[in-house]
């Protein structure tokens, strides 16, 4: 039986509701519970626990400059932890951020030692360099769609290899030369690696500048278009392609945000210490990444903030330094490392889970 | 329709020539695709009008995800026209075909799980303000914004700020939708939107579909479910192995013919004659091949 | 298409023209202090080269990479390689397993010597005694002292760091200090785990060890200054490593304390420091003497038979240790980073 209908579609627009209706369905939970389900509120309850437990612990804490060193630790750890951060939420791991940062320490130094450059030249093209870094694993990792983890391990290893061996062939030793003596050192270290007194006690100006970064990240992330890119790119990045959102320039930027951090903390070490260790900086990516992970960036990215890192490099330097500070058996030092570790982001799992259950 | 205001907002539309309404907005003229020496797709004839809605059912490896990405801007067309508003055109990103005014709501959502619903819904065309370098985000006015737009089309969400994700799958779809037609999309092309949803939920999206249409778009619905088509559609079109087996319009065919179209048509039919001799199975209620009365396209290339 | 090009060129030009500027501007920006145009040309000890025939020797050793000390010895073992014609070949890893591997590598490549350093003897006793079956002679340097012998090596050639950090431990006492502390960078580095382990036996104060993240120097400054800060009565600080030794100068600054600074090994920052005073000493085992010795005992057992110690005594190469009345002989060995 076929008939043929000119019937009207079956569904037609619905009605709209008025202004003022409210779905009703969900219940608004009380605001304490609402800000306890956090992630940056869980680490920074698990970081004022740590705390409190070496208050309690270690008597030299209390004091003033012993706070000033520990801010110090966390700063130099924190200050790297905000792009790696960052570029977590986008989706993306960088392990060459460790030895990236030496890099950008012996290009500057070399550079100025062996042209007998103003020091200045030599921290500009360090900036160039670590840029160009970062430049290279974004642009790979955009290029080849390969997990960021493989293509920066290889960058790490590189970068390993690379710092040692042409350290050796320039200077002809492991380590660079002295450049205390040169033109533009004391400007330079004026700006990278002072310290002001504040009531009686040495306070370095990494500490500032890794709030002000801090400051900027958050601003950047929660407040701008840019900032929701990075959600965006690190949830979900075809979808975000599909909208409009320029992923590959979102994903490159990040990695070169990470290059200026690593030149950053590179040009402080420089002006800190003068000379520079070719081989170190193994080891402290994974630093960086877990100071974000504890900060309460997911693995996966899409999800996380600036603050948490905050608080998530001051957890790690705290326990670093006050392990020392407690007077502890040195030998269960990484140990106990990873044991107060465990137990701060423990305590940030359970209020989360605890706000959020009720 | 109850809605406070119409036109673009955000998408920038190209001055077009004064054309009569009924004019296709986006139209295929034997359009193909191949992949190296795969055809994908040939033979296609469609046309989206302004307030309708157009039905593309086919099995799964009919070519219908070929489809929309040629006219979402993913894929370029290798055979035959590709007309928005007339005239021709190639598009080689997603972006241009926004601008054209030619949105897609995909089977994943393109939204991002994990992100709250305000944020989705201006994810690429966020709102700021503020001078340079200190432009930021229009928190308020997004969040206003993207409540009133969801109200119109009968969404009421308590909660701007939950992610997405935590929405039901109709409600994703019908965000997806209210953001489309907020920036101005001429043409929404949803491609197999009620796919994975109970029948519930399918019907509030189809409930959106007519609320899209009211607003004077042109909808290009993407299913393998011709109920569904049925209960909006008013042209229909079936792809069958990369060509157009079927375009009829609503008062051409039944749901019927449309059903026994989309479960294989002829084939069943002598599959029928087939089964009839074997003994126990009872195959009186298929359908005969009388009963297969629906028009075919008049495309060059026939049909299966 | 010309449209592109003409705009590709437009945006070209003003980018060159940027980069031409700024190579310009920095190529201006001398330094007037400092930098290499100011250290003298100084090729360190040079020598003519032996008539003997070529000869492969491979040196193995438990270096960590970038490691200062490790880097002397090297240096030291290439000075006498290129003296004597051989070919060295050097190859490290501070994982006892693979260093083993490594000696097996240099068996299978028929080298005419193989100089070895023993961190961890037991490891390496297998390997040794292959090398003995394939008539290749096997001397030691640096670590094993007391089990060079039982091991079957021709010779050896170092000073314990053991030893050394007796010698420390004695010279601790001598200074008249109470209680000190042993900065350690790499826990669980066997060689200086000795070092501390050997400056706790003759110190008859109290010895305490502190391990330090020696990848990231602020961390052991601010460790550093931690420890000063818990302990008001550490009146020395002993480090294992000249860089280690500079950095705790600057938290003897940081936590306001009235420590001293002592050190093993040497580099040129370091030599300065010892004449300023700001270090009160380093122990110097003289890595370079290590590495030469090592390499030039095999040439002249190959080409005379000889091997030094008669099979019974190690030759000992240190410590010295290296103070205000002896840095300046020293100094200049050390900005060539050969001392």
């Amino acid at each position: 039986m076929s008939m043929t209908q000119h019937a009207e579609p079956a569904v037609t627009s619905p009605p709209a509701p008025g202004p003022k209706e409210s779905d009703g369905r969900t219940v608004e939970r009380p605001l304490a519970l609402r800000l306890l389900a956090r992630p940056e509120v869980g680490v920074f309850l698990g970081a004022a626990a740590v705390y409190v437990f070496f208050l309690i612990a270690a008597p030299p804490v209390r004091d003033g400059a012993s706070m000033a060193n520990i801010l110090y630790s966390s700063s130099t750890i924190g200050i790297m932890a905000l792009p790696v951060a960052l570029l977590m939420i986008g989706g993306e791991f960088d392990l060459s951020a460790g030895v990236a940062v030496i890099t950008s320490a012996l290009t500057a130094s070399m550079l100025s030692y062996q042209l007998t450059m103003n020091v200045w030249v030599g921290v500009i093209v360090a900036l160039l360099v670590s840029l160009g870094i970062g430049f290279l694993n974004g642009w790979m990792v955009v290029k080849t769609g390969l997990p960021s983890f493989l293509v920066t391990l290889g960058s790490f290893l590189i970068l390993q290899g690379v710092n040692l061996a042409v350290t050796k062939l320039v200077t002809g030793n492991v380590a660079t030369d002295d450049i205390s003596n040169m033109d533009g050192f004391g400007q330079a270290r004026k700006v990278f690696a002072t310290s002001f007194d504040i009531g009686g006690v040495d306070v370095k100006i990494t500490i500032f500048y890794w709030l002000v970064f801090a400051a900027i990240a958050t601003w950047v992330l929660l407040r701008t278009k840019y900032g929701n890119w990075i959600f965006a790119v690190g949830g979900n990045k075809d979808s975000a392609r599909a909208v409009g959102v320029p992923v590959a320039f979102t994903k490159i930027s990040l990695f070169m945000l990470v290059g200026f951090g690593a030149w950053f903390i590179g040009m402080h070490q420089l002006f800190t210490f003068n000379t520079v260790q070719s081989g170190e900086g193994v080891g402290q990516e994974l630093i960086y990444i877990s100071a974000a992970v504890i900060g309460g960036c997911l693995l996966t990215g899409g999800a996380g903030s600036a603050i948490g890192p905050v608080f998530g490099a001051f957890m790690f330097g705290m326990v670093q330094q006050g392990i020392v500070y407690a007077g502890w058996n040195p030998d269960w030092f990484k140990a106990f490392l990873g044991v107060m570790l465990l137990g701060a982001v423990l305590i940030n799992l359970w209020v989360q889970r605890t706000a959020t259950r009720r | 329709m109850a809605s406070n205001e119409s036109g673009t907002h955000g998408a920038i539309l190209e001055d077009t020539a004064p054309s009569d309404a009924d004019a296709p907005i986006v139209q295929l003229r034997n359009a193909g695709k191949s992949y190296g020496n795969v055809r994908a797709l040939h033979g296609v004839d469609l046309a989206v009008r302004p307030g309708q809605v157009t039905c593309v059912l086919g099995d799964n490896g009919a070519g219908k995800s070929t489809l929309i990405k040629i006219i979402s801007g993913l894929h370029q067309h290798t055979e035959g026209e590709f007309l928005v508003d007339g005239g021709a055109v190639h598009l080689t990103t997603p972006r241009q075909a926004l601008d054209r005014g030619i949105a897609t709501v995909y089977q994943d959502l393109a939204v991002v799980p994990l992100m709250p619903v305000w944020r989705n819904f201006f994810l690429g065309s966020e709102m700021t303000k503020g001078p340079w370098p200190f432009r930021r985000l229009d928190i308020e006015k997004m969040k206003k914004t993207a409540d009133e737009e969801l109200r119109n089309m009968g969404i009421v969400l308590d909660n701007l700020d939950q992610p997405i994700g935590t929405l039901s799958g109709g409600q994703r779809q019908c965000v997806a939708i209210a953001r489309a037609v907020y920036f101005g999309a001429r043409v929404l092309i949803l491609d197999e939107p009620t796919a994975a949803l109970g029948v519930k939920q399918s019907g509030v999206v189809l409930k959106y579909v007519a609320a899209a249409r009211e607003r004077g778009l042109g909808v290009i619905f993407i299913t393998h479910n011709p109920h569904h088509a049925y209960m909006v559609g008013d042209h229909f079109s079936v792809l069958r192995l990369g060509t157009m087996e079927l375009s009829a319009e609503r008062s051409e065919i039944t749901l019927e013919e449309l059903t026994n179209h989309m479960a294989g048509g002829t084939e069943l039919a002598a599959l029928k004659h087939e089964l009839s001799q074997v003994r126990g199975l009872d195959v009186d209620e298929l359908p005969d091949e009388e009963a297969l009365k629906a028009p075919v396209s008049a495309s060059p290339e026939g049909t299966v | 298409m010309d449209r592109s090009t003409y705009s590709r060129s437009r945006r070209i030009a003003p980018i060159v023209a940027v980069a031409a500027a700024a190579a310009l501007t920095l190529a201006g920006c001398s330094s007037s202090s400092g930098g290499k145009k100011s250290t003298e040309d100084s090729s360190g000890a040079s020598a003519g080269k032996a008539s003997t025939p070529r000869m492969t020797v491979a040196l193995v050793t438990h270096q960590a990479p970038g490691d200062t000390f490790w880097d002397i010895v090297r240096k030291g073992a290439q000075a006498a390689a290129a003296k004597d014609n051989i070919k060295l070949v050097y190859s490290a890893d501070p994982n006892a397993g693979n260093q083993s591997n490594l000696v097996q590598n240099a068996i299978d490549q028929k080298v005419d010597g193989i100089a070895v350093t023993l961190a961890k003897p037991d490891a390496l006793k297998d390997v040794i005694a292959k090398a003995k079956t394939a008539n290749i002679p096997v001397v030691g340097l640096n670590s094993g002292l007391s089990d060079w012998k039982k091991l079957g090596l021709l010779e050896f050639f170092g000073q314990d760091e053991t030893v050394a950090g007796e010698a420390l431990g004695k010279r601790l006492n001598s200074e008249g200090a109470k209680k000190a502390v042993c900065v350690i960078q790499e826990q669980g580095n066997i060689g200086l785990t000795q070092r501390c382990a050997g400056v706790k036996k003759t110190f008859t104060g109290t010895t305490e060890v502190l391990n330090v993240n020696g990848t990231d120097m602020p961390s052991v400054k601010s460790t550093i200054t931690a420890k000063l800060t818990q302990d008001k009565a550490i009146d020395y600080v002993v480090t294992l490593g000249a860089p280690f030794a500079m950095t705790a100068v600057q938290s003897l600054a940081d936590a306001g304390s009235k420590a001293k600074v002592a050190t093993f090994d040497l580099n040129s920052t370091l030599t300065g420091a010892i004449k300023k005073g700001t270090v009160q000493f380093a122990v110097d085992q003289q890595p370079y003497l290590q590495g030469y010795l090592a390499v030039d005992s095999l040439w002249l057992y190959k080409n005379n038979g000889n091997y030094s110690g008669g099979g019974e005594q190690p030759v000992l190469t240190g410590p010295a240790f290296v103070d205000k009345t002896n840095v300046d002989a020293v100094a200049k060995y050390a900005a060539n980073g050969t001392r």
